[in-house]
């Protein structure tokens, strides 16, 4: 259409519609639609649109290529993305560069580029068109799907896709009163968040008397998470105003302001462009198309006040007023604007109603449930891999948003929560995640719909945290009006805050509970009413979330900073202050890190070289970049240290007179040991192999824990007051009642759990089938093991990996493999061990387990073997194997290892000595929190009660069980500290550079070449030298300095 | 950064709305984007203009958050708070800007050269976390490029 000339007649406007659709059904040239909405913008897409023009002009195509920008296509994830038509292809995080190809390619030779195809985060599929594409696929776009055909700052676009049919519709044959019955049938409710039918609403405004009555619709999209409304106005305004004109025919309102937030410039600017076409083209102002309707249309903005979403107080904004909200009744359709009847809608509400004039109300009320009508659009944000705005049918599951349409969480992390309906709405739990999206179900779950919102949370999300948060955010947006909400948010808040810190108690819990009540019952509007909903939602579905944070200090989820301090010192199972030395190594200060080391760990050189280092899992340097080498710093330092002679022991004087046995000399026992004796306490250790240490002495090899290494923590520990007998075994050489009759009062058992599981292989039993404990101990106490020239090891973790190692380093052997069921992702081995492992020439087959062993003459000469792949997770939470039919095969073997887990078994242990096994596990049962068993004064910890476990989680075994003998020795009750994590003292952070603070790269730790490493007692992991320590501990995020107590200590309080 | 009174823009401004009570808002969000504050000057002759109380124009100044009483540095960065930010690290991107630049979130640097805001929502969510210098947004921001986006603006 080339004039720009009012129309004067509906005929008219009739003739432009059906004019430009002709056009443009007639244009025949290929389109390139660039998705170009805020976050297109913010994500380059200006860029790529010039570079588009820049190709067509030096190709000369500019009139055979059309490029159009268009507002947002709801898949953020992918922006900045080009839909190209007729070819229907989907290219999304178009970089400049694409430019050239997409045009010469694809446009011109319609020639795929795989590189810019959608790719499935999970299963790896592409996908060509946007119906291929999962995020897609279950998404009924009635509303959404047209942004991607129009620009919206032309409305000839609008038009050419039927834009203002249903405008003519209403001026050609239908009465107001039979609008407002079409949109009743139709079954459309409120999508601002309260869902209050639509048509009731516009028939009350109707009937309100008056000459003057206004439309409004709401654009304030004020709930953080939400920006449906913003995607609609940026990308077709038009079909906003369209709906108000129509509303504004139905209810005889002659004026309609667009209330929009100040956040949205763009959508104001479009809105803006919009409304000058509509004015230019007469479909605005007085007589439109000549049928005596008038309508006037206004921007307001917002000024930055959440509660201005409330109806009655974006009238006083509009009124120029403080936003306050009033009393209702009136109602606004009764009294509203100005003190004139009124109808505020929400943006999505107002953009149904033409397709419901144009499709019909039947139409409509087919799609969805019996209560909640049409589709609803959401944002789907927060923890979700396909991050958009999804358009849904009601009825549709919460399941099938996260995972069919979003794709699922994230770096295969646990759902958590799904938040609804913004500060006004909750967390619903996975329990609920079959419920159907409608209007009442959520609000009987303990949320709401609300405007769209729908932020997904995973095992990272600290619940309090978010109860907090949304808190926070009440408190600041309430107007003020209402004690109940201006104090009632503020209290709340400080409440959950003092949760959040770990000070507070159940009274709090309590208070919080009842306060949260009162919000909700004395306040005026929907802000104060729903305040308490985000703490009432968390309370129902995670109270043991609260309580762990009340009573034992602890956030779960690793969130709350005030509690948490440094994760590093937070997970370590007895609290070494890692981030403490850390900080001493950046200012080379290496004898204070050694004491800091050394006073919470009774043997330092061992976990230095071998702990399992839950602090470099959670450490925060690794979340953006790779986590410190905390590990290696320690062993750094203890080396240093005893370099310089500085870890001597000084022997603890004995005060007290109990005598307290304890039974194995493995890491539990031997902390215990010296923790008792630091009390005062003679102790006596015994056990009963011929050398002290345990697994640490004769399964962990040399080449990893070198045995002088060892011997000289171990060393330290005697050297305190710890005596330790060897060849002493429970149950042959003595028995508890020996220990009782020699006068000890208190016995710990911390035998650990050796015992090999079998696979349940026929053929196991035969000669040259080893299991792996008993070979690595057989070679550590120097027995006589004969290997053949090819070794197998079946098992994946470090019993399997050292096995293996230590298998290679005997002469006889030339071959070794590992066979694994699963795949590398999932061996529990160390990853630094397996690449040791493949270094050193031991082949690993992933997704491979043994069906039998093949024998002849008792000895083994191979195992069956058949191929696994992986299927659904179980209770491991990894993915269980599943045999692939058909594909075994055999692998010729001279010794086979077996090395799939232990348990515990205590044959040593007699009905009379009074103990309680667990039948099923063999381990012994102990109270939990006195570690005391059955038998009075007998207390046990470590392997031997949990089952295989970790180094450090024994020592930590060890730490408690001296506390609960000490009180039970002392008579006293046994208090466990509950504390929040702090360091003992803050060192002050080193000036770093730059380029240091990009550093996010951990420093390699030098191995031994393959080649030099022949027997176990090559060590092969070096240690770092100084300059590199001192660069790997500067990497460190400090964050223990970023408490309120690190701050003040560190003078960065702001 | 406190600037001289111009009678005749806020005039214009006035103007602009027809001198309407109502218009307060839009009247306040003009002189807003001239000075990016609201000079108190300025709040004097818009209430003795359009003939409203002064405490009734200082509350509605106050109430909304657009409005800064104070006058803003050269650049104002705003640090995406919503909710979707926050699930992805926000608060220890607007802690990192509190170390870099020293103030807390609603001041100024003491050579003017930064004021630090907060927000709740840019409805950017999928290119959350987000910081917003002047006009330029910033998608995923983490706690290592703060001091490359400041620097950009360091001059």
């Amino acid at each position: 259409m080339n004039s720009r000339e009012k129309l004067q007649t509906v005929r008219e406007l009739k003739a432009a519609i059906r004019e430009q659709v002709n056009l443009r059904k007639s244009d025949k040239r290929p389109v390139l639609t660039v998705s170009s909405g805020t976050c297109g913008q913010a994500r380059g897409s200006a860029k790529v649109i010039g570079a588009l023009h820049r190709v067509l002009e030096e190709r000369k195509l500019e009139n055979k290529v059309r490029v159009r920008v268009t507002g947002c296509h709801g898949f953020c994830e992918a922006e900045p993305n080009i839909i190209i038509f007729p070819h229907n292809v989907f290219y999304q995080k178009v970089d400049p560069k694409n430019g050239r190809d997409i045009i010469t390619e694809t446009v011109l030779k319609k020639k795929i580029l795989p590189g810019l195809l959608y790719k499935d985060p999970r299963t790896a599929e592409t996908a060509v068109e946007e119906s291929g594409i999962g995020f897609y696929r279950k998404q009924k776009r009635v509303l959404l799907a047209d942004n991607a055909l129009i620009d919206p700052t032309k409305i000839d676009d609008y038009l050419a896709i039927g834009g203002y049919g249903s405008l003519v519709k209403i001026l050609t044959g239908m009465t107001p009163e039979g609008v407002i019955e079409t949109v009743k049938k139709s079954g459309l409710r409120g999508r601002g968040g309260a869902g209050f039918p639509t048509g009731l609403k516009w028939e009350s405004a109707r009937r309100s008397k008056g000459d003057l009555k206004y439309v409004i619709c709401n654009a304030d999209e004020g709930d953080p998470g939400a920006y449906m409304d913003r995607s609609l106005l940026e990308g077709n305004p038009h079909r906003v105003l369209e709906g108000m004109l129509i509303g504004a025919y139905a209810m005889g309102a002659r004026e309609g302001y667009m209330y929009v937030r100040d956040e949205y410039p763009l959508a104001v600017k479009h809105v803006t462009l919009a409304i000058e076409e509509l004015r230019r083209l007469g479909l605005i102002g007085q007589n439109i198309l000549g049928t005596g309707f008038d309508f006037e249309i206004r921007i307001a903005k917002g000024a930055g006040a959440f509660v201005c979403g409330e109806e009655t107080a974006l009238i006083a904004s509009i009124e120029g007023r403080v936003g306050e909200p009033r009393q209702r009744p009136p109602f606004p359709t009764v009294r509203g604007l100005f003190g004139k009847p009124t109808c505020i809608n929400n943006v999505e509400t107002w953009g149904n109603v033409p397709l419901i004039i144009d499709k019909g109300a039947d139409w409509f009320a087919g799609i969805g449930t019996e209560g909640s009508k049409g589709t609803k659009i959401f944002s789907l944000v927060g923890k979700i891999n396909n991050t958009g705005l999804v358009e849904v049918p009601m009825g549709i599951t919460l399941r099938e948003i996260i995972y069919d349409i979003g794709g699922g969480i994230p770096g295969d992390r646990a759902f958590k929560a799904v938040q609804t309906g913004g500060p006004s709405g909750g967390c619903l739990p996975k329990e609920m995640l079959d419920l159907p999206i409608d209007y009442q179900s959520l609000a009987q779950a303990g949320s709401i719909m609300g405007s769209g919102g729908m932020i997904v949370m995973d095992e990272k999300t600290c619940m309090v945290d978010i109860a907090k948060y949304y808190l926070n955010f009440l408190r600041d947006e309430s107007c003020g009006k209402c004690v109940s909400c201006r104090e009632g948010t503020q209290r709340m808040w400080e409440i959950v805050k003092k949760i959040s810190d770990g000070k507070a108690t159940m009274e709090d819990i309590a208070v919080l509970e009842q306060l949260a009540g009162a919000v909700k019952d004395a306040s005026l509007c929907g802000l104060g009413q729903t305040a308490a909903n985000p703490v009432l939602s968390t309370l129902k579905y995670f109270r043991s979330e609260y309580e762990k944070h009340v009573v034992e200090k602890r956030c779960p989820a690793m969130v709350c900073k005030e509690i948490v301090s440094s994760p590093c010192q937070y997970i370590c199972p007895i609290g070494q202050e890692a981030s403490t030395y850390i900080a001493l190594i950046a200012q080379k200060k290496f004898a204070e890190a050694y004491e800091v080391i050394r006073k919470d760990n009774p043997l330092p050189s061992v976990c230095g070289r071998v702990c399992s280092r839950a602090c470099e899992t959670v450490c925060r340097a690794g979340e953006i970049g790779e986590p410190i080498s905390i590990r290696g710093l320690k062993r750094f330092v203890m080396d240093w240290a005893k370099a310089k002679g500085l870890d001597s022991p000084v022997r603890f004087p004995v005060t007290r007179a109990e005598k307290v046995a304890i039974i194995g000399a493995g890491p539990a026992g031997l902390t215990a040991g010296y923790a008792l004796a630091r009390k005062g306490y003679p102790v006596r250790i015994f056990e009963a192999l011929p050398v002290p240490g345990g697994m640490l002495a004769v399964t962990i090899p040399g080449h990893r824990l070198p045995k002088d290494i060892l011997n000289e923590d171990i060393n330290f520990i005697m050297e305190s007051g710890v005596s330790i007998k060897t060849h002493m075994a429970l149950g042959k050489d003595f028995t508890l009642d020996d220990l009782h009759n020699q006068g000890y009062k208190a016995v710990f058992i911390a035998t650990g759990a050796h015992k090999p599981i079998e696979i349940g292989v026929p053929g196991e039993e035969a000669e040259g089938v080893l299991q792996a404990l008993e070979y690595l101990k057989d070679v550590h106490l120097k027995r006589p093991v004969e290997l053949g020239r090819r070794v197998v090891v079946i098992g994946g973790g470090n019993s399997a990996v050292d096995a293996a190692r230590v298998a290679l380093r005997n002469k006889n052997v030339q071959k070794v493999s590992i066979l694994y069921r699963r795949t590398r992702k999932e061996m529990p081995a160390y990853p630094e061990e397996v690449e040791a492992a493949l270094d050193e020439g031991v082949k690993v087959e992933f997704l491979t387990a043994p069906t039998w062993v093949l024998t002849k003459d008792g000895r083994v000469t191979g195992v069956r073997c058949q191929r696994m792949k992986l299927g659904e997770k179980d209770e491991s939470g990894r993915p269980k194997p599943v045999p692939i039919e058909g594909s075994e095969f055999l692998v010729p073997v001279d010794t086979l290892i077996l090395a799939l887990s232990e348990r515990a078994y205590t044959p040593y242990l007699k009905e009379s000595d009074g103990l309680t096994l667990s039948p099923k596990w063999g381990t012994i049962i102990v109270d939990p929190a006195t570690m005391a068993t059955t038998r009075p004064g007998v207390f046990a910890g470590g392997d031997v009660v949990t089952g295989p476990s970790s180094v450090i989680d024994a020592i930590a075994a060890g730490k408690s069980a001296a506390e609960a003998i000490a009180s039970y020795l002392e008579g006293r009750p046994l208090v466990r500290a509950r504390r929040t994590t702090r360091p003992s003292f803050y060192v002050p952070p080193v000036e770093l550079k730059e380029d240091e603070l990009q550093q996010a790269k951990r420093s390699q730790m030098p191995h031994l070449p393959p080649s030099r490493r022949k027997t176990m007692h090559e060590e092969v992991e070096l240690g770092f030298t100084r300059e590199v320590a001192v660069r790997e501990a500067r990497r460190c995020l400090r964050c223990e300095l970023e408490t309120e107590d690190g701050k003040k200590a560190t003078g960065r309080e702001t | 950064m406190t600037v001289a009174f111009e009678k005749e823009k806020i005039q214009s401004f006035i103007d602009r709305h027809q001198g309407k009570k109502k218009s307060l808002i839009a009247i306040l969000q003009d002189i807003q984007g001239e000075y990016r504050y609201l000079p108190e000057d300025c709040l004097r002759f818009v209430a003795k203009t359009l003939g409203i109380p002064l405490t009734d124009v200082v509350a509605v100044a106050t109430f909304y958050r657009a409005f800064s009483l104070t006058p803003r540095g050269k650049h104002v960065c705003t640090v995406c708070q919503g909710t979707a930010c926050h699930v992805r690290g926000g608060p220890r991107i607007l802690d990192e800007f509190e170390r870099r630049l020293k103030v807390r979130a609603g001041q100024t640097t003491k050579d003017k050269q930064f004021t630090l805001e907060t927000v709740a929502c840019l409805g950017c969510c999928a290119i959350g976390p987000v910081v917003v210098v002047d006009r330029d947004y910033h998608a995923h921001t983490t706690v290592r490029n703060v001091g490359a986006i400041l620097k950009k603006y360091q001059r």
